[in-house]
């Protein structure tokens, strides 16, 4: 218990999270992560925070959800590009939900259609 | 409509005051300490110079465990009112869930000296004659250090980064900044005076040549009980560049009028 205790403190440590962000992430729940199935309606690689809009697949068919991401700079050193994705494009992406239950989350990882990974997917 | 004319003539005119002359160049003079023809304005025939000074060439990022050693992080011990504004501020974001309220937009940056400790985004220091110029990724900050000799601004407006001069002690760039804004903080929720000064010894490593060191000592009279002094180290990625950042591109964070970051 101890060991796991340090070991997620360093995964604080060493996350991609900024420490001196733009914006608290206190509005995001860390330590919960949900995955959707959904498709790519909109990438904007742009600063402070690049956004995918996407259109997930619920139960009740699909809802509009916002993920926030961090800059396309620290984006840039993880592997990312502003062509990793496309409109249209099937993907799992792995988020911090909104706390306030809107539909809308921190970027956490992807899986993209052609199967590889950026960030941590579970 | 010639009546209307005029009117509108006499509008226009009023809003410049007649002394402005909107487009015609300032003229101002040498800073003090810097004679006629000398100074950083005056850059020509001493590019050569710069070839003294270190190697400080492509970018540099603050590197993990800056303060070093495993020794838990110092912190700033500050006194009086600021340390109750501190106390205070700690004690409504442990009630707001760790929500800290802003007064500022989301895309204000931090400001000095925090900016000189920002984890992820780096930093390119430029020589040109009488001054250095540090570039910060994040939020395109500039902070200029002159080292043509001049004195501090007497009274200078307060702002984000302060009045910086410095000089050379041999391979040690010494700079001593006053000036920076009380509306700034020091640390993470840490307030301090306008008698805010800083003073940072940068230098490259000893060890290793493509790690860069500074030795930052922050004396405040009102705010802090001593001062505080901390070592910040920077890894070089010698062809690395700055990538643009312009904040308000995408700025779907607002502050609503309760301090709350929204999204959008």
């Amino acid at each position: 218990m101890k060991l796991l205790a340090k070991l997620a403190l360093a995964g604080i440590v060493l996350s991609p999270l900024p420490s001196l962000a733009h914006h608290s992430y206190a509005m995001f729940d860390m330590q919960k992560t949900v995955a959707l199935q959904a498709t790519v309606v909109r990438f904007k690689w742009q600063n402070p925070h690049a956004f995918i809009e996407l259109d997930a697949t619920s139960r009740g068919g699909t809802e509009r959800w916002a993920i926030e991401m961090t800059s396309p700079n620290n984006l840039a050193q993880e592997g990312w590009r502003r062509t990793s994705l496309k409109q249209g494009d099937r993907v799992t992406v792995w988020v911090h939900p909104l706390r306030t239950g809107a539909r809308g989350g921190s970027y956490v990882g992807v899986r993209l259609p052609n199967g590889s990974t950026l960030g941590e997917v579970s | 409509m010639a009546l209307r004319a005029a009117a509108f003539a006499l509008l226009c005119c009023a809003a410049v005051p007649a002394s402005a002359q909107l487009g015609a160049a300032t003229q101002s003079p040498p800073p003090d300490g810097v004679a006629e023809g000398a100074g950083a304005g005056n850059p020509r025939g001493r590019y050569h110079a710069l070839d003294a000074l270190p190697d400080w060439g492509g970018i540099w990022f603050v590197s993990a465990g800056a303060s070093g050693g495993g020794a838990p992080p110092a912190i700033p011990k500050l006194k009086g009112e600021y340390l109750q504004r501190y106390q205070a501020w700690r004690a409504e974001v442990a009630a707001n869930a760790g929500v800290v309220r802003r007064t500022r937009s989301n895309c204000s940056p931090p400001g000095m000296p925090r900016i000189m400790r920002l984890a992820q985004y780096p930093y390119e220091f430029l020589f040109t004659p009488g001054r250095v110029t540090i570039n910060q990724e994040a939020w395109m900050q500039t902070r200029t250090i002159w080292t043509d000799g001049r004195a501090h601004k007497e009274d200078p407006d307060p702002t984000f980064m302060g009045d910086s001069i410095g000089h050379w002690e041999g391979d040690t760039l010494v700079v001593d900044t006053i000036g920076i804004s009380d509306a700034i903080e020091l640390d993470t929720g840490m307030p301090h005076s306008a008698r805010f000064h800083l003073t940072e010894r940068i230098h490259l490593s000893a060890d290793d040549p493509d790690v860069l060191v500074n030795e930052m000592r922050m004396e405040d009279p009102e705010a802090l009980e001593e001062p505080f002094e901390v070592t910040v180290r920077y890894r070089r990625d010698r062809h690395g560049s700055l990538i643009e950042f312009q904040c308000a591109e995408n700025d779907r964070n607002p502050i609503d009028e309760e301090g709350n970051t929204q999204f959008l």
